[in-house]
């Protein structure tokens, strides 16, 4: 066991290298030069010599590079061009609404596929389970961009019932962080839920036909709290595996929900760094997000093998 | 059985770990600063589309920043919405009879909104830092030679060369009055003099601005809010709501509030331009009857209303219409399909030709533009290839590359048409059209020794007019923005910088 975690380790400690280096290096050869960006139609060819010079620019790229990931390894991941603060304490101040959007949207998404996927094993081959089927394709095909104005045009600016603007801070209080960030997780949520009441479904399909829900039936228990006790149990971890990897899929992936519901999460903050080649900004966000989903699927990978001895592991 | 535990086991885990990322998500946000939202009328929600890029004015060239630290930090000289210059920092201002040296006296008893003193050695210091190498604006100012606090309250600037502009050079929002003590740290933090101090900065959030007690002009309205938001349509969503009291707004979403009540807009004339720049070094476009024929072939009004809505006036060189000594040509090329054709032919392309156009993404008006342009060129024969690129390319390859044949982008407007003018010179780094004329270089380089205003107005009259005959792009149109505001606000004032003056608006009922 231990020399699976160690290996697991070393294998999460590689990619995290190979992705530092790919981020930089992948960066530094894309056309926009940061100088140019920043002085715009105004820069003369004097002033732009003396920004690169003062902005490091005119340094070897390896003693960057260098520089950059020794930095990263005590936790510091530079400075912000664009916003003039440290990376760190930017990233840090984008995570409670990411976080939150996350966890909000990957559980919605989880209950409502609990539901309606063992609803659709359960009737399965009936107009139920095509219904289900078919609301699941419409839902997890539309763009959550049109999806998300219709929710702020009838939900938020006609009815009042959500905000506009997503002003998620400490000093509005809990209830009214999870009203700002509600509709946006819905949406999200929404276009999440496909996948997984698919995997639901036939998770528990099989749940269903094994032998122990057989014996339910001779030990004479009803069927409604046969399904819930039993099947749903053991039909659960495959979806819940999914979820977590949702979960770390939607770490990077919320921009385009942020950006519409004016959030100032992880997704919008990349997105600038973009448009700006805010490179500090930008190396360390996607530094940062590979570092959280490497270490989710590490986690993920030894807590599975604990739970079920039945993983083959090392070989 | 052992599958029944594995379930039980990994639903506890998945409690746990709910729960903890929850309390983690509380702790993170409990520690934010509290800022409680305002009474109506004590509150302005300025809705903006992009965050400042720092508030630290001599470390920025962004309209979208000074727009915001305008209201932080004051200028020696300020325009009025009509274009004059006025005391701003100063009582007066003095300059000497060879027009090499200007005298400013300041005004006394201000303080920056750190508590320190507001005197000669403070613009000094502030000066010292705007001429700094790490300033993109230190060049502007290299004229500049010498400045010295000649006694507490007076401060004495000396330049090399004549300008008789000179003093339109303390009035841009760079040339504001910082603390310079508190160094680089003013990006984030910033101290000047201004109406207003910053309360609270979240980026890509909210910006709080709150009034300062001790400006020399105290504002009306306490706080100021500015929200980000994004998206265009979310900001008109916003605004609806009422969530949003003032934001700038595009000619296309005028119509959305046409049902609405309680709102009014509010037109400004700007003095930035937009133009389909040419590359004078293409093969095609070196030749004028080209030039000419392409200016032709497009309907200009046409353009201004299926892309601005009609918000734009139509220009024919470069050069505003509300700037002094305008000069209108923007009949110079009029619509004329057939002369077109006929023009082309005689240049010896009766088939017309192929060229690109490089268009840049982040600016949909351009984009839009280009399209337009391009199928107004199609009519005579021309093919043009549309690429559509970064901002950071466009700047990179286009703009200082100049590798490109046609785009079409914008031109902040400025208050000294030499400023204006100066990218026409043969040997600037600027003039990405590759243009060269002898007779433009020549009135560049002597211009501003011209003491006569008149006289000086007449030469960029003259380079007006040869910009117009020799077309080294298609003028569009100087563009009109847009305000829509709460029909309660008054005080909302236009000028001739991309500035707003937040201290003077307020509610009436």
């Amino acid at each position: 066991m231990a020399v699976y975690i160690i290996k697991r380790f070393l294998q999460t400690v590689l990619i995290m290298l190979i992705v530092s280096l790919i981020t930089f290096f992948a960066l530094k050869v894309l056309p926009g030069d940061p100088a140019v960006l920043i002085l715009g139609t105004d820069a003369t060819p004097d002033s732009l010599a003396l920004l690169r010079e003062s902005m490091g620019l005119d340094e070897p790229l390896t003693l960057q590079y260098l520089n950059w990931i020794g930095d990263a390894l005590r936790f510091d991941l530079g400075e912000s061009r664009y916003f003039g603060g440290d990376v760190t304490t930017l990233i840090g101040q984008r995570l409670p609404v990411t976080i939150s959007l996350a966890i909000l949207s990957v559980g919605i998404s989880f209950i409502l596929a609990l539901i309606f996927g063992t609803i659709a094993a359960v009737y399965r081959q009936t107009w139920v389970d095509n219904l289900i089927r078919l609301l699941t394709q419409v839902f997890s095909s539309v763009p959550s961009f049109w999806l998300g104005m219709l929710g702020l045009t009838y939900l938020a600016a006609r009815n009042g019932w959500f905000p506009v603007t997503g002003n998620f801070s400490a000093s509005a209080g809990l209830l009214v962080n999870i009203r700002a960030i509600l509709l946006p997780a819905l949406i999200m949520a929404v276009g999440e839920v496909g996948i997984l009441i698919r995997q639901v479904r036939s998770s528990m399909i099989n749940a269903l036909r094994s032998e122990y829900m057989t014996s339910t039936e001779v030990k004479g228990l009803k069927r409604p709290s046969a399904i819930i006790k039993y099947a749903m149990r053991s039909a659960i971890m495959t979806p819940v595996t999914l979820a977590s990897l949702r979960f770390a899929a939607l770490f990077g992936g919320t921009a385009v929900i942020e950006t519409v519901f004016s959030l100032a999460g992880l997704g919008r903050l990349l997105v600038v760094s973009v448009e700006q080649r805010d490179m500090m900004l930008l190396q360390g966000i996607v530094l940062f997000i590979t570092a959280v989903v490497v270490m989710i699927s590490f986690v993920t990978d030894i807590l599975y093998t604990q739970i079920n001895k039945t993983i083959r592991i090392g070989g | 059985m052992k599958e029944f535990l594995g379930g039980r086991i990994m639903k506890k885990h998945l409690t746990l770990l709910l729960m903890a990322a929850s309390l983690f998500v509380g702790f993170i946000s409990t520690s934010f600063s509290v800022s409680a939202q305002e009474e109506d009328t004590q509150q302005l929600n300025f809705a903006i589309s992009v965050d400042p890029d720092g508030l630290d004015p001599q470390r920025t060239v962004a309209a979208s920043s000074f727009q915001v630290t305008n209201n932080i930090y004051d200028t020696l000289v300020k325009v009025t919405p009509a274009g004059e210059y006025v005391p701003g920092l100063v009582e007066s201002w003095e300059v000497s009879e060879d027009g090499l040296t200007i005298t400013f006296k300041l005004v006394e008893g201000i303080s920056f909104h750190n508590e320190a003193p507001f005197n000669a050695e403070a613009v000094v210091a502030s000066f010292d830092r705007l001429k700094d190498d790490a300033s993109p604006r230190g060049l502007d100012y290299a004229n500049i030679t010498s400045y010295e606090a000649i006694s507490e309250y007076e401060v004495e600037f000396v330049t090399e060369e004549l300008d008789v502009e000179l003093v339109s050079s303390f009035a841009y929002p760079w040339a504001a009055i910082v603390e310079a003590s508190v160094g680089d740290d003013l990006k984030n933090n910033p101290v000047g003099t201004g109406a207003y101090k910053l309360q609270e900065w979240v980026p890509q959030q909210r910006l709080v601005l709150e009034a300062y007690d001790g400006a020399m002009v105290t504002a009306q309205i306490p706080v100021v809010n500015f929200v980000t938001i994004p998206d265009a349509s979310a900001r008109v969503l916003a605004f609806q709501s009422g969530e949003v009291d003032i934001m700038g707004i595009s000619g296309d979403q005028v119509s959305l509030f046409e049902a609405a009540e309680g709102f009014k807009i509010v037109e400004s004339q700007s003095n930035a331009l937009q133009l389909m720049a040419m590359n004078l070094e293409n093969e095609y476009l070196s030749n004028p009857l080209v030039r000419h024929a392409m200016n032709l072939a497009v309907n200009k009004d046409v353009l201004i209303e299926s892309i601005w809505y009609g918000y734009g006036n139509k220009i024919g060189s470069h050069y505003p219409p509300i700037l002094k000594g305008h000069v209108d040509h923007s009949e110079a090329y009029a619509y004329n399909l057939e002369e077109a054709k006929a023009l082309l032919a005689e240049a010896g392309y009766p088939d017309g030709f192929t060229i690109t156009m490089d268009l840049p993404s982040d600016y949909q008006a351009y984009v839009d533009a280009g399209q337009v342009i391009a199928s107004d060129l199609a009519q005579i024969g021309i093919t043009v290839e549309t690429n559509i690129v970064e901002w950071a390319y466009w700047l990179e390859e286009v703009y200082t590359g100049r590798n490109y044949d046609l785009t079409v982008v914008g031109h902040t407007g400025r208050l000294d048409p030499f400023v204006l003018l100066a990218r026409y010179d043969s040997e600037s780094g600027e003039n990405y059209f590759n243009y060269s004329n002898e007779r433009v270089d020549e009135i560049l380089r002597s211009v501003k020794q011209v003491q006569d205003e008149q006289e000086r107005l007449d030469l960029y009259a003259e380079i007006q007019a040869i910009l117009a005959e020799e077309v080294p792009a298609l003028y569009i149109q100087s563009p009109v923005s847009l305000m829509i505001m709460d029909e309660s606000l008054e005080g909302f004032e236009v000028y001739p910088l991309d500035i707003y003056e937040i201290k003077d608006v307020h509610y009436v009922n």
